[in-house]
């Protein structure tokens, strides 16, 4: 029988590996969904409308069915990348080579890609499995918890994991966003925490305004030296998607929208160099949704067709952005929301090589300098969001600015959220049933609980 | 030493028989009685002459000093003497068997030959489902009595002289679910159709539960011809040529009125043509919307003057920055087939002594495929051999060589090396294929009519078809070798013992290319693979008669089977870097780890068998098995199982002259069945390293420590009787079977971290009817006509899944489909969006005339299980000459046609043009008058959060929905997927034959002792089908996803001629 049960182990695929493999794999697959324009994945170069394509055009008219991109980014996200996470905790506090506090420091950073995970997934759905999920054996079909209170505990959770990445030394060479360094990792954590406080300024402003106050007294990114981005490679699979699907591809399918062709050019934007291609004469977008002939419009910039182009997780100018809306809002953040404001598009620009004279002839232009309105703050976070689209999409949500188009196609409306993956509706249908009631409706119109239109 | 033998056979009434086969016993020589019942033979001394005709008794009579032997055949009232065999390779009365089995000669197989003999045995056995792929040297679908299991392997197993050989294919999960590949065929094509001697048909588990688990799913028994104990040497030599063409009823009718565009989107006044200045005489031309893969655009007009694909590349100087007429190609897709052909030769030598026998053939077949540069060649020697050593022990051999080569095997699915792709789903109504044709040949680029843009001349989606057949193609080699060697010692009349070892190993390459310069990006693959089977068997036989009423006899076994697999994968990564040049080491990025795949599983079981026989009239047997597999945990890897099955001649307990043979079965059978290596513990999976960190992660599948045996219970009753000297007979069962416990990767919300768990879920139960009919309504002297019926009703039924669990999903193939198993529904089930229904029954449509359709893809549209099968087979014989002929037919089931889906959005059909009840063009604009008013009622619908709906405020429908772009009301882009489920109904006449046998006298002048020359034909007509432009049965490969069509290949139709000699 030995003999026998031994035939049936996989020389192939290890039953362990190191805890290392698997924060490396969920981080990269993590950044890989964050930056994909791949019709398959999470699409959100179309829902921040940066992007729409030539002839197939189900994805940016938000038809969510031909694909199931939501089951694509329910798996991704879930399988993917919080499974493998708290796998890698498991195996870490079993490591009996690493002391406490090198544990407890790797815990803090499996810890930081997985909140920051969740709260992509309650931003993307709303109610979502979180007490019962990842946990096959116990919870086959996992019950959904409250978007709010799930928000909650993510910000009480990266309030531990500060203290867990202050203990000693982490992961450094598995670590692809910073490579060891432990500070950024803790303003890593803390601009997370200033997000998630800025998402709760309408919904619930006490819990906001003490989540950003201690969020900025703990320490958030400083410059565009602490952005936490994922280092591609030169070579496939650890290229940025976007290469694959432009460039290795050899396919012809995305056109800059005329969503954001249409705003950066009213404004004169000199980011358009950097974003754009000079392919047509003038910056022409292709008509959002509608049907485009490729070479009449124009291409993404040259910078994104670079294998080793970053991916970007979340950035100073965010940051600042965040920092801009709270003083506006009255938070103790220091500065003021003008200066904040000017920071976050000087910080976009200068990440992108704008020019010192651009950048300050570009703040004087009446339409940029600021003037405390929502139309002109959102947009201005939009646009420098070109490439953190997940986080422009959630501007606009959060801002109701800047005015996105209709799909010229379908005529459907830009979604607040996604629907839940059809397979919920399979595989865990009660559960899914109570929380589509829940929410008010399975429908990409039902907002997130943060998504409340003043 | 051999002399000729004459006689004349004649029946009981002193009449003669023509057309009884006369065989030397042990041999394939063998002859025909004549009209008047004569015969001639040339045989040895000793030899035992066996005499054999329908509805009479085998006689055999030994040659002996006299040249004459005139014979006088009886009735078979008792059909005593048949013997067939079954599980094992035991040979038993047929007449005790408890269980269905159905039995073909090999002529069933060999007279109209395959590439895949598997194809020709559809229609002819009652149960037994045959679905071929359609592509060149693609695989077939073996099913019997349903498929019983959710997730694994439901084809037949099929066994050679003893020796199992599995049916499964090595396609990729990719290609069975219709995402591209190709389809490499499946195992049991590498036997060779003409040294098939006999095949039965095992059905139901009690037949099979000797074998164990492995053929729960049935078994099809083959045995080969072997040589004879004569002296001298027999020469047989068959050969045929078949020549094939495509059926036309299988393939698209373009619409040749309107050409390229999705609709009125691009820059010209009238929208339908992009303006680039190609002529270079700086003012903007006309020209075709080259990157748009649909036939929505501009009516042609042979007055206009388009700048197209042949104006753009500067290496087609008669036609560069030249305009031509907007008109519609002269050549369409359906030019490119081409007449293929099959020759399959062999030769046959048989001979022997007293103790010693051989026979050894030799076969080559050639088959040269329909579409460019496709290929398929196959060489094979058998040799069987047996010895006496003593009167009781003796040895027997068979092995067979077998070398498969193919070449540019279709590419299937959904995929730019599927030609079908373009063909039936997006491509140009403009282009003419013999252009792109001289185009490719002219320049050996890739010049496809679907480049970038004018400035950018490289494919966008479709590649030049005749670059795919060239330059992006597929080579495979397969060696394989199977075989047995057999030793058996007899002790005395009751017991004797036989030891057997076979094996069956193989191993192949398959090698996939695609060059640079392609809509894809250039690779470079090869997957080798290595696989064996080995078994040990020991089978202790009985059979004694106890008195002269009562029989025993039964059997004690040991089995050992040891499988082994070893491939490899690799692919070039990112490219080639240089174009045509096919090594792992042209990667244009560095290699990304092959993947390999090694495993080892061993089973052993243990078994018995015992039976009694009473009266020659009451037979009952009992089995029981004991299994030990690898491939559970060890605490749950030992399993038994039991059967009982009992049969009752009642012609022997009724007296009456119209019945010639009556009998009544009955079974239960229950068989344990493990499950595939690599189920029980969790494993990670590594990848390549990202910037010197290693990469692992979670596997998509839980597994499980706790697996138990799957376990399948059956039972089964019959009934077979024959009428007025078998001039009618038929053979009727009912079975019904359940499998429990079933391993099934069940799906699981990947909330849990897992997209499935491993879990004993699921119970299939497959209950049906099964009835052979035989009807010989005219036998005379000079003609005979003989009808055989099979016809088939399984039901199949998903019972349960586990808790919780209410579907399984099978596949989610393009185009937001799935195929399922859910409890309540049939194995097979179509889920997607469906049409909205009102009360009455009518097809809602929404205020714009489009349909109303579901929101969600979970609505059942369809299921792939037919509600029966059957087949038809006639044969006539007059005098020299016989014809017979194959209806073979399948009612319902569904198939959903992503070409259709597809198909109907981009416009290239015939059916997507016409007039509307204004007499307007359908595709005018609406304001143009156009559009069309489909058949439905208006209403309003309101969905509930669980799918279902209600439909209120209805009223007739008279809008006209808009038809003038791809966004039609019957595409992809408004349809539901309802719209593109077909039934998938045929009629088909399979299979004709018309042979003519040499008689006596033409044969004293030539040096053969049989001569036959047959003209034949298969896939001849497809009499009657609901799915357009397409064969019903043509998918995506042999396992468990049916129902799917996407690139289908059209059915060739093969007309040939076959000769068979023996000297």
């Amino acid at each position: 029988d030995e003999k026998y049960e031994d035939l049936n182990r996989d020389p192939k695929n290890p039953t362990e590996v190191a805890s290392d493999f698997l924060f490396t794999a969920a981080t990269v697959s993590l950044g890989d969904y964050m930056a994909s324009p791949n019709v398959n994945e999470p699409l959100y170069r179309f829902l921040g409308q940066y992007l729409t394509t030539t002839t197939y055009l189900d994805e940016p008219n938000y038809d969510f069915t031909a694909r199931q991109n939501p089951d694509a980014v329910w798996s991704e996200y879930y399988r993917d990348v919080i499974f493998d996470l708290q796998d890698a905790k498991r195996i870490v506090m079993e490591n009996p080579d690493l002391t406490q506090a090198e544990i407890d420091a790797r815990l803090g950073q499996l810890e930081v890609i997985e909140v920051y995970t969740w709260h992509v997934l309650v931003d993307s759905f709303g109610d979502i499995p979180y007490t019962e999920a990842v946990q096959a054996d116990e919870f086959p079909q996992p019950k959904y918890d409250d978007d709010a209170v799930i928000y909650e505990d993510l910000i009480s959770r990266l309030d531990s994991a500060n203290t867990l990445l202050s203990a000693g030394n982490g992961y450094s060479s598995a670590d692809v966003v910073f490579g060891g360094d432990m500070d950024k990792w803790m303003m890593f954590a803390n601009s997370i925490k200033l997000r998630l406080g800025m998402r709760l300024q309408d919904a619930n402003p006490g819990l906001a305004q003490s989540t950003v106050e201690d969020a900025v007294a703990d320490g958030v990114l400083m410059s565009n030296d602490d952005n936490a981005t994922i280092e591609y490679q030169s070579n496939d699979p650890n290229t940025n998607p976007l290469w694959e699907d432009l460039v290795q591809s050899g396919r012809s399918d995305f056109l800059i929208s005329e969503t954001i062709a249409d705003y950066m050019n009213d404004l004169n934007d000199p980011r358009r160099m950097v974003y754009f291609d000079e392919n047509v004469d003038g910056y022409i977008g292709g008509d959002y949704g509608g049907s485009n002939n490729y070479g009449s419009f124009t291409h993404i910039g040259d910078p994104f067709l670079d294998p080793t182009r970053e991916g970007i997780l979340l950035d100073y100018t965010e940051v600042e952005f965040n920092l801009s809306k709270a003083a506006d809002l009255g938070y103790n953040v220091g500065g003021s929301a003008e200066s904040h404001y000017n920071n976050a598009i000087t910080a976009s620009m200068e990440y992108w090589g704008v020019s010192d004279s651009e950048i300050s002839d570009y703040l004087s232009q009446p339409s940029v300098a600021y003037d405390g309105s929502v139309t002109q703050f959102a947009t201005q976070f939009w646009i420098a969001m070109f490439d953190n689209p997940f986080e422009g999409w959630s501007t606009w949500r959060l801002y109701d600015a800047p005015a996105l188009n209709i799909p010229s196609d379908s005529g459907s409306d830009v979604p607040l959220r996604y629907t839940y993956p059809v397979d919920e509706q399979n595989l865990n249908n009660t559960n899914y049933i109570e929380a589509a009631t829940a929410i008010g409706g399975d429908d990409t119109q039902t907002p997130i609980f943060w998504d409340i239109n003043e | 030493q051999e002399r000729t033998i004459t006689g004349t056979v004649t029946d009981e009434d002193d009449l003669p028989l023509p057309g009884v086969n006369i065989v030397i016993k042990g041999t394939s020589t063998g002859v025909q009685t004549d009209f008047d019942g004569n015969y001639s033979i040339n045989a040895n001394q000793g030899d035992v002459l066996v005499f054999s005709f329908v509805g009479l008794k085998q006689a055999e009579y030994t040659v002996s000093n006299n040249d004459q032997i005139d014979v006088v055949m009886e009735a078979d009232s008792a059909q005593l003497d048949e013997v067939v065999v079954t599980a094992l390779g035991i040979k038993r009365e047929k007449k005790s068997l408890g269980y269905a089995t159905q039995e073909v000669g090999g002529e069933a197989v060999s007279d109209v030959p395959q590439q895949n003999f598997v194809n020709s045995l559809s229609g002819k056995v009652s149960g037994l489902s045959i679905k071929s792929s359609g592509t060149l040297g693609g695989s077939t679908n073996v099913v019997i009595r349903g498929n019983s299991s959710l997730t694994g392997n439901n084809q037949a197993l099929f066994v050679i002289d003893g020796t199992p050989v599995s049916n499964l294919n090595t396609n990729s999960s990719d290609q069975r679910s219709g995402r591209g590949g190709y389809d490499y065929g499946n195992a049991a094509s590498d036997i060779n159709p003409n040294d098939i001697a006999s095949i039965n048909v095992l059905k139901g588990a009690a037949a099979t539960a000797l074998y164990g688990a492995r053929a729960a799913n049935g078994a099809v028994i083959i045995e080969t011809k072997k040589g004879s104990k004569k002296k001298g040497i027999g020469v047989s030599i068959q050969s045929s040529l078949t020549v094939s063409n495509a059926d036309k009823n299988t393939l698209p009718e373009y619409q040749k009125q309107y050409g390229a565009g999705y609709g009125p989107y691009y820059g010209s006044a009238d929208g339908y043509f992009n303006l680039y200045d190609i002529s270079k005489d700086g003012t903007l031309d006309e020209s075709t919307p080259f990157t748009e893969d649909a036939s929505f655009g501009a009516p042609f007009d042979s007055d206009r003057m388009i700048y197209q694909w042949n104006s753009i590349y500067p290496s087609l100087e008669s036609t560069y920055q030249e305009a031509s007429p907007w008109v519609a190609g002269e050549n369409d897709p359906n030019s490119i087939w081409q007449t293929g052909y099959t020759s399959i030769n062999s030769v046959a030598l048989d001979g022997g002594n007293e103790t010693s026998s051989f026979r050894i053939s030799g076969t080559h077949l050639n088959q040269q495929g329909n579409l460019p540069n496709s290929k398929i060649k196959r060489n094979s020697l058998k040799f069987s051999g047996s010895h006496d050593f003593t009167d009781k022990f003796s040895a027997q051999t068979n092995i067979t060589y077998t070398k498969t080569d193919g070449k540019g095997r279709y590419g299937t699915g959904y995929s730019s090396l599927n030609i079908m792709q373009q063909f039936r789903q997006w491509f140009q109504t403009n282009v003419d294929f013999a252009e792109q044709r001289r185009a490719y040949e002219a320049t050996g680029q890739n010049i496809t009519w679907n480049p970038n843009s004018p400035s950018n001349l490289s494919p966008i989606y479709s590649d030049n078809p005749y670059w795919t057949f060239f330059e992006n193609y597929e080579t495979d080699t397969r060696n394989r070798y199977f075989g047995n060697v057999n030793l058996t010692y007899e002790f005395n009349d009751v017991f004797s013992l036989l030891g057997r070892f076979s094996f069956d190993t193989y191993d192949e390459l398959q090698e996939e290319r695609i060059n640079v310069g392609s809509a894809d990006i250039a690779k470079y693959s090869r997957y080798n693979n290595r696989a064996s089977e080995y078994n040990y068997d020991l089978i202790l036989n009985f059979n004694k008669d106890i008195t002269e009423d009562i029989n025993l006899d039964g059997n004690v076994g040991f089995n050992l089977r040891r499988n082994e697999r070893n491939s490899i994968y690799a692919s070039t990564n990112g490219g080639l870097n240089k174009a045509g040049f096919y090594a792992l080491s042209n990667s244009a990025s560095p290699l990304n780890p092959p993947n390999e795949y090694e495993m080892t599983r061993m089973l052993d079981g243990v078994y018995a068998r015992a039976g009694v026989g009473l009266f020659n009239t009451y037979f009952i047997e009992g089995t029981i098995r004991r299994d030990r597999s690898s491939t559970l945990p060890s605490e749950n890897n030992t399993f038994y199982y039991p059967s009982i099955s009992s049969s009752v001649i009642l012609s022997n307990l009724i007296e009456a002259d119209w019945l010639s043979f009556a009998k009544i079965r009955g079974n239960y059978a229950e068989v344990g069945n493990d499950t595939d290596p690599y189920n029980v513990f969790n494993t990670y999976t590594v990848y390549a390293p990202f910037d010197g960190a290693g990469v692992a992660s979670n596997n998509f599948t839980l597994k499980n420590p706790e697996l138990k045996p799957e376990r399948m219970k059956s039972y089964e009753f019959g009934l077979e009787a024959n009428f007025f000297d078998r001039r009618f007979g038929f053979d009727i069962s009912y079975y019904n079977s359940k499998t429990e416990d079933q391993i099934t990767p069940v799906p699981v919300s990947t909330a849990t971290g897992f997209g499935e768990k491993l879990l004993n879920a699921g119970t299939i139960e497959n209950k049906g009817i099964e009835v052979a009919l035989n009807i010989n309504p005219i036998r005379t002297d000079d003609f005979n006509w003989n009808i055989n019926v099979n016809w088939a009703k399984n039901e199949n039924e998903v019972l349960k899944l586990t808790d919780g669990i209410d579907n399984l999903q099978l596949a989610s193939p393009q185009g937001g489909i799935s195929i399922n198993a859910a409890p309540g529904q049939p194995y097979g089930a179509i889920r997607g969006t469906d049409f909205v229904y009102d009360d009455q029954g009518n097809k809602v449509i929404n205020s714009n005339g489009y349909y109303a359709k579901t929101p969600n893809s979970n609505y059942i549209i369809g299921d792939f299980q037919p509600d029966w099968i059957g087949g038809i087979q006639n044969t006539f014989t007059y005098k020299n000459i016989s014809l017979g002929f194959l209806i073979d037919i399948q009612e319902g089931g569904n198939i959903f046609s992503l070409d259709q889906w597809y198909g109907a959005a981009t416009g290239i059909y015939a059916n997507s043009v016409g007039t509307n009840d204004l007499g307007n063009p359908i595709r005018n604009s609406l304001s143009n008058g156009g559009g069309i008013v489909l058949d439905g009622v208006q209403g309003d619908v309101s969905f509930n959060p669980d799918g279902t709906y209600e439909v209120t405020n209805t009223s007739s429908n008279n809008v006209r929905a808009d038809y003038s772009t791809y966004a039609n009301p019957f595409g992809y882009a408004r349809a539901p997927n309802a719209q593109h489920v077909y039934d998938a109904s045929y009629v088909k006449l399979r299979e004709a034959n018309l042979t003519y046998n040499f008689g006596d006298k033409m044969m004293e002048a030539l040096p053969f002792t049989r001569a036959s020359v047959s003209l034949i034909g298969r896939n001849l007509w497809i009499i009657n089908k609901e799915i357009p432009y397409s064969d019903p049965e043509a998918g995506l490969s042999s396992g468990n996803v049916q129902g799917y069509q996407s690139g289908a290949y059209p059915t060739m139709r093969e007309i040939g001629a076959s000769i068979k000699l023996n000297f």
